[in-house]
């Protein structure tokens, strides 16, 4: 019978412990700078140079460009930009390979939604998207 | 005479205690066991089959759900293999980030094993103080990767962060923290009666069942097998630490608790002297090739997960993309000896057996 | 290093002598060294002999290889071919065995007699490529069920499934 009363004497001394629970979703669960979920994205630092989506491995990014609206400036400016929520796996590879930080990441990872079509998110969606941002996105 | 009839008994695909979505068909007659079948296969995605479309870069994500309760192993074991086909030297640093973070992430698993193994034994509280440390854990690990549990932390040639400033401190104080848990664990469960008869002598198998059903883990070890390959067949850093291999030789149930309680023990070992090694500080991502096309041919290496053996077999055509990939999944091994083990068990028995042997249902349906 | 390969290469050469006496010299198709897998000996065999040299490295005394790490199927769009990574634990060793076979036809004997181990598998490697292993006893579609269409691990694979 020793055993088993050791267990309840380790069961009872956990009554003094401090209490642990996070109290979600009445206080948001604190999360590290690193941390990943819903991007952010910034059209004007974009270069359509279609890397992210060459990378994505589920194919979930699509974007359009086209040409600088001001004809002295070559190359292209982003016209759409969609991101698939359904599919998309937050893996963090089109964040690491943007050249110029126009993709990032934020915290935000509430994607829970009544409606799938809220899952595709557009460049405003993605680009209205301004809590939590991550700082360090370049390793 | 009473007279008994067969009768047929099906477990899952959907039940608690097959931890995921595995089916078990029992032909039972009153409470013993006559034939078990197990069904696979409900979370069968063909990663394979995928991956032949992709990138390396891009197959780490996918191995995060293969194991998703140790992510970390299966990214190694395919930044493993790509590496040794390409000769890729790995910059120390970020070895030694890759074993502190495969041995938290052992840590890790072991503890949901514990927690969930006295769940379906009938206890509760284990359940909880397991979720708790492993908590810890998995906020550690987050910090360093960026999520929970699909990190997608490694990369070919070395790992995608250096350790946040103070990580490496953190996890030196989370040692002894674990290490006074894990004797609390021992008071509350290893020496408790209930629990003893339990399982003792539950489930038990032989040494040349073990072997002859190609087991790995603790599921080898605990019948009298010394084989761990981070020992027999050192990869990455294990040779540079001391550490044990648990062994046990009853073969049953407890005796693969024992074995895996005292894993945990290990890892944080192997963890400690990580910390105290690891360069302060250096590169973090090695040379690596900006397309990575490893040469004609094709390589099997294999590591050792907290269930077992994972290996990976890639065939290359010298192109981007593996012209074959394959891992070899170690709870998709282990669940075989199922059906001859439960043959003539009594039924309530069933998930005292199940759960011993500690399987992921992704794992085993790739 | 070099004097690991070294000794790689005669462990090699007499696993080789081994099996030409007891199988004759036709059966072993290659045997090599390789490289890009932690310079693991390999040996390809023909398929008519397959099962016997399988008995013979897992009960010669100088070879043992009672554990079967790994056993999977390839399509090489020529041939199939069916992969075995085994181990040797009381003597700490490792071999790769090979064996090719036809790939409209491709059937190999099962191996589940000499490693258990071998059981599942060998049903996979049946579900994904079609590979018929004969005297298994009891080959099905592990993943994907009897009704499935095709063998999604063939490179000339295209889904026929209606979409359930
Ligand atoms: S996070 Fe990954 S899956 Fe999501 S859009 Fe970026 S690359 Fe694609
Ligand atoms: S990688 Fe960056 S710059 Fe290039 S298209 Fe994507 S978001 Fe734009």
């Amino acid at each position: 019978m020793i055993g088993w009363l050791k267990g309840m004497k380790y069961t009872l001394n956990q009554g003094t412990k401090e209490k642990i629970t996070y109290q979600y979703p009445e206080e948001p669960i604190p999360l590290p700078d690193r941390f990943r979920g819903i991007q952010k994205f910034y059209p004007e630092k974009c270069i359509v140079c279609n890397q992210c989506v060459n990378i994505c491995p589920t194919d979930c990014i699509q974007l359009t460009g086209k040409k600088h609206p001001d004809p002295k400036k070559r190359g292209k400016i982003i016209e759409t930009y969609d991101i698939n929520f359904e599919i998309c796996i937050l893996c963090d590879l089109c964040t690491e390979v943007c050249p110029t930080e126009a993709i990032i990441m934020t915290n935000n990872f509430e994607l829970a939604e009544y409606s799938r079509s809220k899952l595709y998110k557009n460049l405003d969606d993605l680009n209205n998207h301004v809590t939590n941002l991550r700082e360090e996105n370049k390793a | 005479m009473l007279r008994t009839e067969e009768m047929i008994l099906n477990v899952g695909p959907q039940h608690p205690s097959t931890h995921g979505v595995f089916r078990l068909i029992l032909k039972i007659d009153g409470e013993i066991i006559h034939e078990a079948t197990p069904v696979i296969g409900y979370l069968h995605r063909g990663t394979e089959k995928i991956a032949e479309d992709l990138q390396y870069t891009q197959i780490i994500p996918y191995t995060d759900r293969m194991d998703y309760l140790s992510a970390m192993t299966n990214n190694y074991v395919i930044c493993h293999a790509v590496e040794t086909m390409m000769g890729i030297e790995i910059p120390e640093r970020a070895e030694y980030l890759r074993v502190i973070a495969m041995e938290l992430g052992r840590v890790a698993s072991h503890l949901v094993w514990w927690g969930t193994y006295l769940l379906d034994l009938g206890s509760q509280s284990p359940f909880l103080y397991a979720f708790r440390d492993r908590e810890m854990i998995i906020n550690l690990l987050t910090e360093l990767s960026g999520a929970r549990l699909t990190f997608n932390y490694m990369r070919i040639g070395g790992v995608k962060w250096d350790a946040p400033d103070g990580w490496i401190k953190k996890v030196q104080e989370f040692v002894p923290y674990m290490r006074r848990q894990l004797a609390g664990y021992h008071e509350l469960v290893s020496g408790n009666e209930i629990f003893i008869s339990r399982v003792k002598g539950v489930g038990k198998y032989t040494k040349n069942d073990a072997i002859a059903y190609s087991l790995s883990g603790a599921n080898l070890r605990s019948t009298g097998v010394s084989w761990d390959v981070r020992k027999n067949d050192p990869y990455s850093l294990y040779d540079r630490f001391d550490f044990d291999v648990p062994v046990r030789q009853e073969g049953d149930a407890l005796a693969r608790y024992e074995c895996r309680m005292a894993e945990i023990d290990q890892s944080l070992k192997i963890i400690e002297q990580a910390c105290e090694q690891i360069p302060s500080k250096g590169p973090v991502l090695g040379k690596v090739p900006r397309m990575i096309r490893p040469p004609k041919g094709e390589t099997f290496v294999r590591i050792e997960s907290p269930r077992g053996e994972i290996g990976c077999y890639i065939a290359s055509d010298g192109s981007k993309e593996p012209y074959r990939i394959k891992f070899r999944r170690p709870s998709f091994y282990n669940l075989q000896i199922l059906p001859k083990l439960l043959k003539g068990e009594n039924i309530a028995n069933v998930i005292a057996i199940l759960g011993a042997v500690d399987i992921v249902l992704g794992e085993v349906d790739g | 290093m070099e004097k690991g390969i070294d000794e790689r290469n005669q462990e090699l050469i007499h696993y080789v002598n081994i099996l030409k006496n007891q199988i004759g010299e036709n059966g072993l198709e290659d045997y090599y060294i390789n490289e890009l897998a932690k310079h693991t000996p390999t040996i390809v065999v023909k398929q008519e002999v397959y099962q016997k040299v399988a008995k013979i490295v897992k009960s010669h005394p100088d070879m043992q290889f009672e554990y079967l790490t790994e056993l999977h199927g390839t399509d090489f769009q020529t041939h199939m071919e069916v992969f075995l990574y085994l181990q040797s634990i009381s003597r700490k060793r490792s071999l790769i065995l090979k064996t090719k076979t036809d790939r409209d036809q491709p059937i190999v004997a099962s191996v589940t007699s000499i490693w258990e181990g071998a059981m599942w598998p060998e049903c996979e490697a049946y579900d994904l490529l079609g590979i018929r292993f004969e005297g298994h006893p009891n080959l099905h579609r592990i993943f994907l069920g009897e009704d499935w269409k095709g063998y999604p691990l063939r490179k000339d694979y295209k889904d026929e499934n209606p979409l359930k």
